[in-house]
């Protein structure tokens, strides 16, 4: 073995070794899943236990748990779905018109992601009431897909400044409508960025809390808010109940990464690094 | 017919005038190239042809039909982009396909039309292969290919070898070639490279700022430049010009210069013609030669460079220190004899000098004692 296979292997078990550091909460979590309610707190942690399915059972048990993960589902992957609609279609606008100002609105629109939530809770909540929307199915999911568009149209813009015009122009001298060129010629050419804006978003609806608590009603709770107002349902930190419903919750969003990968990595970098224009 | 014609045609971007009142016709079942430096608006008079812009002012029409405000979708017309536009993931026989799919043709007519431009495009090994797996010179053949087989009336091509490499380049020039000769659309073929317009044209169109400058067969072009600028602009180097003043002897109207040993009678000028003129030669028609010669000039060589075809490329200098070096191009072995920074005699042939006016326009008229005789535009071989 050469020096620098030997030096690559080193940097690569650290690297794996920092990872499952990282990791570890995680794990514990899902191990505490299945632990009996005894053995969860112990110190130091078990790693060599019998599972047990208990856990599971009495977090199914729950009233409303069923109803709180249908929310979950349906409100996140509707609002992401309606921004993603909107951000498309608005991404291509501003990639092909380039209205006036369009650098500033896109800074104006990214500007929205980066005020802290708890800064906006109280002109959102008055705003709502004033709706009359509070505690709404329609306000929450609109409140979503209102978060979602921002990061959504900043992803897809990128991903349609690559697409050549020549493409649109190709497809209108064809004989293409320009709904043809938007839907049939440019849409599945963004698909990696259509998938990235889908599983960001999702990811931030799914644990969204403070809204959901403070705007949504009985039904339209989704489980981080069980998560918080369970914890203390029996007078003591419900730990057994925690491990489990976390488990439960995390599933799905890990699926979905695990899955979509690849498309998650060219997202990350905007549609900016790309073989070839 | 689906010749095009466009009349005073007008396209500003803000304050910039990318087309002033063109009013053209372009020829039909003929390759038109419209040539010119960037920037000269030959492009967006093509965009304006396929309705992919709007002119400020003025009218096309297509065999006597106005499509101005027709979308590019309802003018029947292809198009070929420099960027090879071409769907990744599938296959070079799906991209020739897919705009057919929408038109109402039978499933053997589509094959027929799409095995057709393969065959005619020489796509044969790749018609199964999936377009990223391919080079940009094949991609841009495809891309080709895909606006051949839907049969347009006119099909359009903006700078479409620009983007590949040389070797690609040579082959996908001898390809439209090919393509064109065996096609009898109406095609009109933008390009800054004069040895594209040559090759490809059955006419060029020249244009400079805005304006189409000249519309002539490429040899005629090349040899009889109705201005300055087609003489500079196409050749490789262009036209070499010096200064003459028109004077008269007791025969009549000569004309003296610093590459003429004796002033040159000249003949049929227009009446009030300026006393200030340019003659303009082509490089390779300048004739060079080691002795004294009648109607020679002596001049030093400063330079001596090997060109295409292993010609020799001269830079030449008169002694009178006035007149700006110029260029001369000879045959191999003529060069090869030649030292640098010897002394060389320079004879301008009278009938292949060309003369303009201080506006850069040309004269028409003769040069020499026996200048009865019209000039015939020379053919070049």
């Amino acid at each position: 073995m050469n020096e620098t296979s030997w030096r690559q292997h080193l940097y690569h078990g650290l690297l794996w070794l920092i990872a499952l550091l990282f990791f570890m909460p995680v794990l514990w979590i899902f191990l505490a899943a299945f632990k009996a309610e005894g053995l969860l707190v112990s110190w130091p942690p078990r790693w060599f236990f019998t599972p047990t399915l208990d856990n599971l059972r009495d977090v199914f048990a729950r009233p409303g748990f069923w109803s709180y993960l249908a929310m979950s589902f349906v409100l996140s992957i509707g609002a992401v779905v309606i921004a993603l609609v909107v951000s498309f279609l608005a991404a291509y606008s501003f990639s092909r018109y380039k209205p006036t100002g369009t650098n500033f609105i896109m800074f104006l629109l990214l500007s929205v992601r980066m005020v802290p939530a708890t800064a906006v809770v109280v002109p959102v909540f008055l705003m709502y009431s004033a709706f009359g929307w509070s505690k709404t199915f329609h306000g929450m999911l609109l409140f979503y897909a209102m978060f979602a568009i921002p990061f959504s149209l900043w992803i897809l813009k990128g991903f349609l400044d690559g697409v050549s015009e020549r493409y649109d122009e190709t497809a209108l001298v064809n004989g293409g409508s320009r709904l043809h060129v938007i839907f049939r010629v440019v849409l599945p050419q963004v698909k990696p960025g259509l998938v990235a804006a889908f599983i960001f978003n999702i990811i931030f609806v799914w644990n969204e809390f403070l809204f959901n608590y403070l705007l949504g009603g009985k039904g339209t709770t989704m489980i981080p808010v069980l998560l918080a107002t369970g914890v203390n349902e029996g007078g003591s930190v419900d730990w057994t109940f925690i491990a489990s419903l976390s488990f439960i919750y995390m599933l799905p969003p890990i699926l979905a990464i695990f899955l979509f990968q690849k498309y998650l990595l060219v997202g990350m970098t905007f549609g900016t690094v790309r073989g070839e224009v | 017919m689906a010749d095009i014609r466009v009349e005073r045609l007008r396209k500003t971007f803000g304050p910039v005038v990318a087309l002033d009142d063109v009013s053209f016709s372009f020829a039909d079942s003929q390759v038109t190239c419209l040539l010119g430096p960037s920037g000269c608006g030959k492009t967006t008079l093509m965009r304006i042809v396929a309705g992919l812009e709007q002119p400020t002012a003025g009218e096309v029409f297509f065999g006597g039909r106005r499509v101005t405000s027709l979308p590019p979708r309802k003018r029947e017309i292809g198009m070929v982009f420099q960027y090879p536009v071409v769907y990744k993931g599938i296959s070079v026989y799906r991209n020739i396909e897919l705009p057919l799919l929408s038109e109402k043709l039978g499933k053997a007519e589509r094959a027929r039309r799409v095995e057709e431009v393969i065959a005619l495009l020489g796509l044969e090994v790749s018609a199964d292969k999936d377009v990223s797996a391919l080079d940009n010179g094949t991609r841009q053949k495809v891309a080709v290919a895909r606006e051949v087989a839907r049969q347009p009336r006119i099909i359009l091509f903006d700078e479409p070898i620009t983007n590949v490499d040389a070797v690609a380049k040579l082959q996908l020039k001898r390809a439209f070639k090919e393509l064109t000769r065996r096609l009898s659309q109406t095609i009109v073929y933008v390009t800054h490279d004069q040895t594209e317009a040559m090759t490809l044209a059955d006419q060029i169109a020249l244009m400079r700022d805005g304006r189409i400058v000249q519309c002539d067969a490429p040899r005629v072009l090349y040899n009889r430049p109705a201005d300055r600028f087609g003489g500079w602009f196409l050749g490789n180097p262009g036209m070499a010009f010096f200064d003459a003043v028109l004077g008269a002897n007791g025969d009549g109207p000569t004309l003296a210069s610093p590459l003429f040993p004796a002033p040159v009678p000249v003949a049929d000028l227009p009446p009030g013609a300026p006393t200030s003129i340019t003659l303009g030669i082509r490089p390779e028609q300048i004739r060079v030669g080691g002795a004294a010669a009648p109607g020679a000039v002596q001049a030093m060589l400063l330079r001596k460079s090997i060109s295409i075809g292993r010609q020799y490329l001269l830079s030449l200098r008169l002694p009178d220190g006035i007149t700006p070096p110029f260029k001369a191009k000879v045959e191999p072995a003529l060069g090869d004899a030649l030292a640098a920074g010897s002394d060389v005699w320079v004879e301008l042939p009278l009938d292949r000098v060309t003369l303009f006016d201080p506006s850069g326009s040309r004269l028409e008229a003769r040069l020499g004692a026996g200048a009865a005789a019209p000039v015939a535009a020379p053919v070049r071989s």
